[in-house]
């Protein structure tokens, strides 16, 4: 275990800023999420940490200690790669040992560490492969495998589910918090999921350009969103954001959905006027009676079964896609015009302008979208 | 394009076979002459069968040719054992040069890299004697004219080029996270360019090594310009063969035919990278 | 498990830093190439001064002479108009000739891929060899070529040794030799281009001259321009073939721009107009390369790409 800082770090290539004066801080045996878009910097934040490249501005401590003189070999890290980067020419077992055959281990403590990872990563017995006679399913394995052999106090793991099918994905989202607790090591998680980053992470950094937009734990992400950008990015299916101009009445603030007032309690009357997109996680919004009140009327446009909950597209009258979600199982309707009822309780409200939140949910959801 | 007409097939089939006389046809007559004696060689009309000799390889071999004006010494061994030497050694240090430099400037991309890279990539179209004319003074001057080291540094000029522009393609092919992953295992970089680099390297550096070799032994002009006459390899010696007087044409073929023999052997053994290296890692074939 | 010890640090007190590293790897071969810009700049300088090895005392620097010689030199008209004619015949005739074979060997089979390895023995055998094969072929005595040729009514066909067939016969070397080379680097290219395009002119019934013309080339261009270029280079300073085959002769019917270049150091010792000379082709390569690497690197990326 061991801490990791960095320091208003820079890198650029040629003419383009890659991370823009970046600081993040790293506690001891805490696993942080870097969640971000493709290009947002994550993976040369993750080499920097590596040694691999050097930033150039800015200071990186592990333990406490200025690393940026250290080769990489000498950082104490395990790192495992989006696209493996296996030894092609060297069998699973050397893959995995190759950490450990870098210090003085004898030949039998080598084999028993390799074997004592292998089984706990399930692929004991095709040590002998060599990368191409595994499946991808291994592959990974192996290279997380050889990230844990040498019990580093600090892992890297840039993206290792990218690359694996949705089953497997599955399976080790389930399995990795299990694995990486054992270990007992501090680890920087790199994905482009949310789900992952929601399953996996102690913390989620979330990251855009090259600078971190929002740190928090999962739970605050999700119901506190810094921005229009990150309440779009987690969730599934993805929040409705429909551009409002709130207005004040004798109740409060209140928004208008197709001349249907959607009263928003709590809200300062100071915002009444602003242009505003208001967000509606898909959970927020449910089918209800055409008599009902605050009953706003639409067209079923399409449906999608998911496992745990039943997604429809529906359309407002002015056009405009709405995605409404219920638990599976519960009847609803399955096409012609229906009725939505929003709960305003559960809406976010943010500037259009900046994209920055007014005012998050009022009631905060749990991660499966269920109210509290 | 399956509505090939015969017409078609057969006009293919004779510009296919016509082709292949061409360019089969010389080194076909060649081989057969180096089995003739003179008599049969001087037969008009040529002929295909004839009573092959093995006497011309002896006398090249032996060094000896008995004529009936006496014996004639032939240095074409001499040439051979040279063109192997020249040969073996300039690739050996071209690549003990090369590689290291190949693999700097596939991933470590510095300052002026690019420029060092394409100067030597330019000493490959530079006319040869705009150099080999001074260097022949210089190497007087330094006691080298007469030696294989100065021969073995000048054949660095088609090496070296060869080498390291095939070589670093080959590099810039292995990705660097894999490089990456050894490092960060703990492993120096010397211990990830020997376990890694060089093991994923290898075929195309035992590629390039064959080929910077085949032009090595093919070079005329720079031995012809600045070896002695007991450092000349076979494309000069051979030359020098002919215009010596009793030597029999059989011989010359002969001679012909064990030169060319190395290169076309290995030409045949490395023909999968025969592409890559004549365009220098422009064109994969 | 993992502990908290503080990072091993580098045992020796040697240690090539990450910046040092790609320089120190380079230097050697650099260190062995920088040797050959000193030969390089003796022959600028030597270009610029009278210099002839039997008058070495006359020795002085004449400026441009040399050069501004050149103009009313018809030595020198001779030497620029081979060189020219060489390059331009051979290169012409084997891109024509290695694009038609390449368009014979283009469909992937057994047969093909046998005959396209065997086309390259030509072009690993030595070109000097390769022209005392012809000269054993083309011997006026014994050669099966003057045989041939007398069979067809040429009696007396003189091939090198005459003036008037003596170009012939290096471009038919050369032609023999270098074909091979630009017939595998369009091989390579005609087999890497996609095929849809094709699949789709042909299922639409497109004439296949029209898809030769406005898809096969176009696509193929790339090929056709580094190749051309590269035979270009070579065969503007073309020595081998020419030297082994007839030594610039005979009188000076082949002497390209090393063929006299050689000749005057060596034969007339004029070592000023011989730099002269090499300075000049070096100016024309010097042009054709940059060319050349321009294209050669497009293409290199594309290898390097599909990789």
């Amino acid at each position: 275990m061991t801490t990791l800082q960095l320091k208003n770090i820079v890198k650029r290539y040629k003419t383009n800023t890659v991370l823009d004066n970046l600081s993040l801080d790293v506690a001891d045996g805490e696993t942080l999420v870097l969640f971000g878009p493709s290009g947002a910097g994550k993976t040369v934040l993750l080499r920097l940490v590596a040694g691999v490249i050097d930033p150039d501005e800015g200071q990186i401590l592990i333990g406490g200690e200025d690393v940026l003189d250290i080769d990489a070999e000498h950082r104490g890290i395990g790192m495992a790669f989006q696209n493996f980067a296996l030894f092609p020419h060297m069998s699973a077992f050397d893959n995995i040992a190759s950490p450990l055959t870098a210090t003085n281990a004898t030949k039998e403590a080598i084999s028993a560490g390799v074997h004592k990872v292998a089984k706990l990563l399930k692929i004991d017995h095709v040590l002998s492969h060599h990368p191409k006679a595994l499946s991808n399913g291994q592959k990974q394995r192996t290279a997380l495998a050889r990230a844990l052999a040498g019990s580093p106090p600090l892992l890297l793991l840039d993206d290792p589910l990218r690359n694996v099918d949705a089953k497997l994905r599955f399976e080790m989202r389930l399995e990795l918090p299990r694995l990486l607790a054992a270990q007992g090591a501090t680890v920087v998680y790199v994905t482009q999921d949310y789900k992952e980053a929601m399953a996996l992470g102690d913390r989620i950094a979330v990251m855009s350009q090259g600078r971190i937009r929002q740190i928090g734990t999962p739970q605050d992400i999700y119901n506190e969103p810094a921005d229009i950008e990150i309440a779009r990015l987690f969730g599934d299916p993805t929040i409705n954001l429909l551009d409002v101009t709130p207005k004040s009445g004798p109740e409060g603030v209140y928004v208008e959905l197709s001349n249907v007032k959607v009263a928003l309690p709590g809200m300062p009357a100071g915002v009444a006027g602003q242009t505003c997109v208001i967000g509606l996680r898909p959970e927020a919004i449910a089918f209800t009676n055409a008599g009902a009140p605050g009953a706003i009327p639409v067209k079923v446009e399409a449906e999608t079964p998911l496992n745990e909950k039943t997604v429809t597209l529906v359309l407002t009258a002015r056009g405009r896609e709405i995605l409404v979600s219920r638990p599976a199982g519960t009847p609803g309707p399955l096409s012609g015009p229906a009725h939505i009822a929003v709960n305003g309780q559960a809406a976010f409200l943010f500037d259009k302008e900046s994209g920055g939140l007014i005012r998050s949910a009022a009631t905060p959801m749990t991660r499966n979208g269920e109210a509290a | 394009m399956e509505t090939t007409s015969t017409l078609e097939k057969t006009l293919r089939l004779i510009a296919l076979t016509l082709v292949v006389v061409f360019f089969m046809f010389p080194i076909f007559w060649i081989f057969l002459m180096s089995f003739q004696t003179n008599e049969t060689i001087l037969a008009i009309p040529p002929s295909v069968i004839f009573t092959p000799t093995l006497s011309n390889y002896a006398a090249l071999i032996t060094g000896k040719l008995t004529t009936a004006a006496g014996t004639l010494d032939i240095a074409f061994m001499r040439n051979l054992m040279n063109s192997i030497f020249l040969s073996v050694t300039s690739v050996a240090i071209a690549l003990v040069l090369g590689v290291p430099a190949a693999y700097a400037f596939a991933r470590h991309k510095f300052k002026g890299s690019e420029d060092i890279a394409f100067t030597l990539l330019s000493f490959r179209f530079a006319p040869p004697l705009l150099v080999l004319l001074p260097l022949t003074q210089y190497f007087q001057w330094l006691g080298l004219s007469d030696t294989y080291f100065g021969l073995i540094w000048v054949y660095q000029l088609i090496c070296l080029p060869l080498i390291l522009w095939i070589v670093r393609g080959y590099f810039e092919d292995i990705s660097a996270d894999v490089e990456y992953a050894y490092r960060i295992a703990g492993h120096s970089w010397f211990a990830t360019f020997r376990k890694i680099a060089l093991p994923l390297a290898g075929p195309g550096i035992a590629a390039a090594g064959l080929l910077a070799f085949i032009f090595a032994w093919n070079n005329f002009v720079f031995a012809l310009v600045l070896a002695s006459a007991d450092k000349q390899p076979v494309t000069v010696g051979a030359l020098a063969f002919v215009t010596s007087s009793g030597i029999q044409y059989g011989q010359i073929a002969s001679a012909i035919v064990l030169s060319v023999t190395p290169t076309l052997a290995l030409a045949l053994y490395a023909q999968r990278y025969l592409v890559e290296g004549l365009s220098l890692g422009a064109v994969k074939g | 498990m993992a502990s908290t010890a503080t990072l091993r640090k580098p045992v020796s007190g040697f240690r090539i830093s990450r910046k040092m590293l790609p320089y120190v790897l380079s230097l050697p071969a650099l260190l062995v190439c920088i040797g050959i810009l000193i030969p390089f700049i003796t022959a600028v300088i030597y270009s610029f001064q009278r210099y002839r090895l039997s008058q070495p005392w006359a020795r002085q620097f004449n400026w441009g002479e040399n050069y501004l010689n050149f103009f009313t030199d018809p030595a020198f008209w001779n030497t620029l108009k081979v060189s020219l004619l060489y390059a331009g015949i051979t290169v012409t005739l084997e891109l024509l000739l290695g694009l038609g074979i390449a368009l014979l060997l283009q469909r992937r089979s057994t047969v093909n891929n046998f005959i396209s390895i065997m086309l390259l023995l030509p072009l690993m055998i030595a070109p000097a060899l390769a022209a005392l094969m012809w000269k054993l072929m083309t011997n006026p005595s014994f050669g099966i070529l003057s045989y041939l040729a007398s069979l067809i009514g040429l009696h007396d066909f003189r091939w090198a040794s005459s003036p008037s067939t003596a170009l012939l016969t290096v471009v038919l070397v050369d032609i023999w030799v270098y074909t091979p080379f630009i017939m595998i680097l369009l091989l390579a290219g005609l087999r890497s281009l996609p095929t849809q395009p094709f699949e789709a002119a042909a299922l639409d019934g497109v004439p296949r001259t029209f898809v030769f013309f406005r898809i096969t080339l176009p696509m193929l261009t790339p090929y056709i321009l580094t190749a051309t270029l590269f035979r270009l280079l070579d065969s503007i300073q073309q020595f081998d073939i020419i030297y082994a085959m007839t030594q610039g002769g005979p009188g000076n019917t082949l002497t390209v721009f090393q063929v006299e270049a050689y000749l005057n150091f060596f034969q007339s010792t004029n070592v000023g107009r011989s730099a002269a000379l090499m300075v000049i082709l070096w100016a024309i390569t010097y042009f054709l390369s940059n060319i050349f690497i321009k294209n050669w690197l497009r293409l290199r990326e594309r290898a390097r790409g599909e990789a």
